[in-house]
């Protein structure tokens, strides 16, 4: 990455550029509008949910047998996704006598979820948010290190790292608003922050990244988790809509999370199937 | 003209009878209906999960004739290492659709796709260098993860969506990894196509060319019945 007058320009010709924005759009233009077709069937079918179910009372996602499990499951792997991006960042910057920095205790990283009555998401609009707020995390996360790569903090970064980080962000932004745009249809806000309880492990642990090395294992996780949930989602979910726009999206958070291990020096494809120890669930959401 | 006597108590209960042998043949008509769907989604179910272990069985299948290719035999070791490792878990996509199809009542699928398989077969012969052959792997990586994806939203049992749902984001793993290495290999960075790789001495583009999609694409996937077992 090298640094511009006012800024930063990719470390690629803009030719090249060209090219890829080019190639960007056009599968931009294949995929989106599938994916509005989607996201408006999504929010049709939570609508008719919300009416044929009062708010609290269980439905889609919340419908499932294996919801409990999923929130014991939820319970083990939010807190140990958090614990491994703080052991990631820890890694490089040194650690307190826990391993754990000081203000990272459970009552400020895990804040108290609300109240049934203050939730605003619910039964599998639950989810839908929860997604928009994973796909939010990310966009931060990758603005974050392209933030603290234009302050130097990393050292040289490599071309393909730039140019990665960049398009990324870009797909996490896509796939933000497909979400978000499932909930406009069904009638609620869009989320527009990451109101996520591991949202303070993350940013400490971006803080805490030290190097190029560090931020993409960061990236890694977090690419990880959202193709896991998106994964979980599949087998939980109820409305076509949903179930669709969530394969459609697995699939390219997988993908980033290859050319991320690659860099990385590591296999890209290491599992026959996803696994799905580190995916989300709803309960991870603050509203 | 003495007034005749109706029994009534006997109309009332030829009544109720009929009453209930009408809500018998409802119900009945209502299982049935309902039995005949589920049959119907269970056979799609099926014939999705034979298509797709056929998919799998041509990847090996082409996978293995290029590993046998000279100039991939005596090339770069880390390509003949991926082809290798994406062998094995192709070999066990099939397993486990073949598993599922027989749980779901269906036979397995010994056979690789005919269809899609003569036009793969007919490119692959007519590879002359590595680049040619991880083209191909990585346009039938794609059309096994557009295939999978779309049936995500089509089958009916939760177990086997789930089966699709996490193999789909492999194949797309598998095709992300193509394409870089197609990239490396195009502009003569083969010196960079080892695991673990020079990172600082990858170029630019290759950042973005393993993933040319910001939503998987399900266009064009294979139909269901092209590799059903009758």
């Amino acid at each position: 990455m090298r640094r511009a007058r006012g800024g930063w320009e990719l470390p690629i010709g803009e030719s090249e550029l060209s090219g890829l924005t080019k190639d960007m759009e056009e599968a931009h233009r294949e995929t989106l509008p599938a994916m509005r077709t989607s996201a408006a069937e999504l929010g049709e079918r939570i609508r008719e949910l919300g009416q044929a179910s009062p708010p609290g009372s269980p439905g889609g996602l919340a419908q499932d047998g294996p919801v409990d499990a999923g929130r014991r499951r939820f319970l083990l792997t939010a807190g140990g996704l958090g614990a491994a991006f703080l052991l990631t960042a820890c890694s490089s910057t040194g650690t307190d006598e826990k391993g754990l920095p000081p203000h990272d205790g459970p009552s400020e990283a895990l804040p108290p979820r609300p109240a049934v009555d203050t939730v605003m998401y619910t039964a599998e609009l639950r989810f839908v948010a929860l997604s928009a707020a994973l796909e939010n995390q990310a966009v931060g996360a990758y603005g974050s290190i392209l933030a603290a790569a234009g302050a130097e903090k990393f050292g040289a970064v490599p071309p393909a790292v730039s140019t990665f980080v960049t398009m990324a962000m870009a797909h996490h932004i896509d796939h933000a608003k497909a979400w978000n745009e499932a909930l406009t249809a069904a009638g609620k806000p869009v989320v527009t922050d990451v109101p996520l309880s591991n949202q303070r492990a993350v940013t400490t642990a971006l803080d805490r990244a030290a190097t190029v090395d560090d931020a993409a294992k960061l990236a890694l996780q977090l690419e990880e988790q959202a193709a896991q949930t998106y994964l979980s989602a599949v087998y939980h979910g109820k409305s076509r809509g949903g179930i669709e726009t969530a394969a459609t999206i697995a699939p390219v958070e997988a993908m980033h999370a290859s050319v991320l291990r690659f860099v990385l020096g590591q296999y890209p494809v290491p599992d026959a199937f996803l696994p799905e120890d580190m995916a989300a669930t709803p309960g991870l959401l603050t509203v | 003209m003495r007034a005749e006597h109706i029994d009534t108590r006997l109309l009332k209960e030829r009544t109720e009878r009929s009453r209930d042998m009408s809500g018998d043949a409802v119900r009945i008509t209502e299982r049935v209906l309902k039995d005949a769907a589920a049959d119907e989604a269970a056979k799609k179910d099926v014939m999705a999960l034979q298509t797709a272990a056929a998919l799998e069985h041509l990847a090996v299948s082409v996978y293995r004739t290029a590993a046998g290719l000279p100039f991939i035999k005596n090339g770069t070791k880390t390509v003949a290492e991926f082809i290798a490792t994406t062998v094995q878990q192709h070999q066990e996509h099939a397993k486990a659709f073949n598993a599922a199809a027989v749980k779901a009542g269906g036979k397995e699928q010994t056979r690789p796709d005919e269809q899609y398989g003569d036009m793969v077969r007919r490119t692959l012969s007519s590879a002359r260098n590595p680049v040619d052959v991880i083209k191909l792997s990585a346009s039938l990586e794609d059309m096994a993860a557009r295939t999978f994806t779309k049936y995500v939203g089509q089958v009916r049992d939760t177990r086997v969506r789930r089966l699709f749902a996490s193999v789909a984001p492999v194949e797309a793993q598998h095709r992300a990894t193509l394409l870089a290495v197609q990239s490396l290999l195009a502009s003569g960075h083969e010196n960079l196509v080892e695991i673990p790789t020079d990172a600082p001495r990858l170029p630019a583009a290759l950042g973005s060319a393993g993933i040319p999609d910001v939503f998987q694409a399900t266009a064009n996937a294979r139909p269901m019945s092209e590799g059903a077992v009758l």
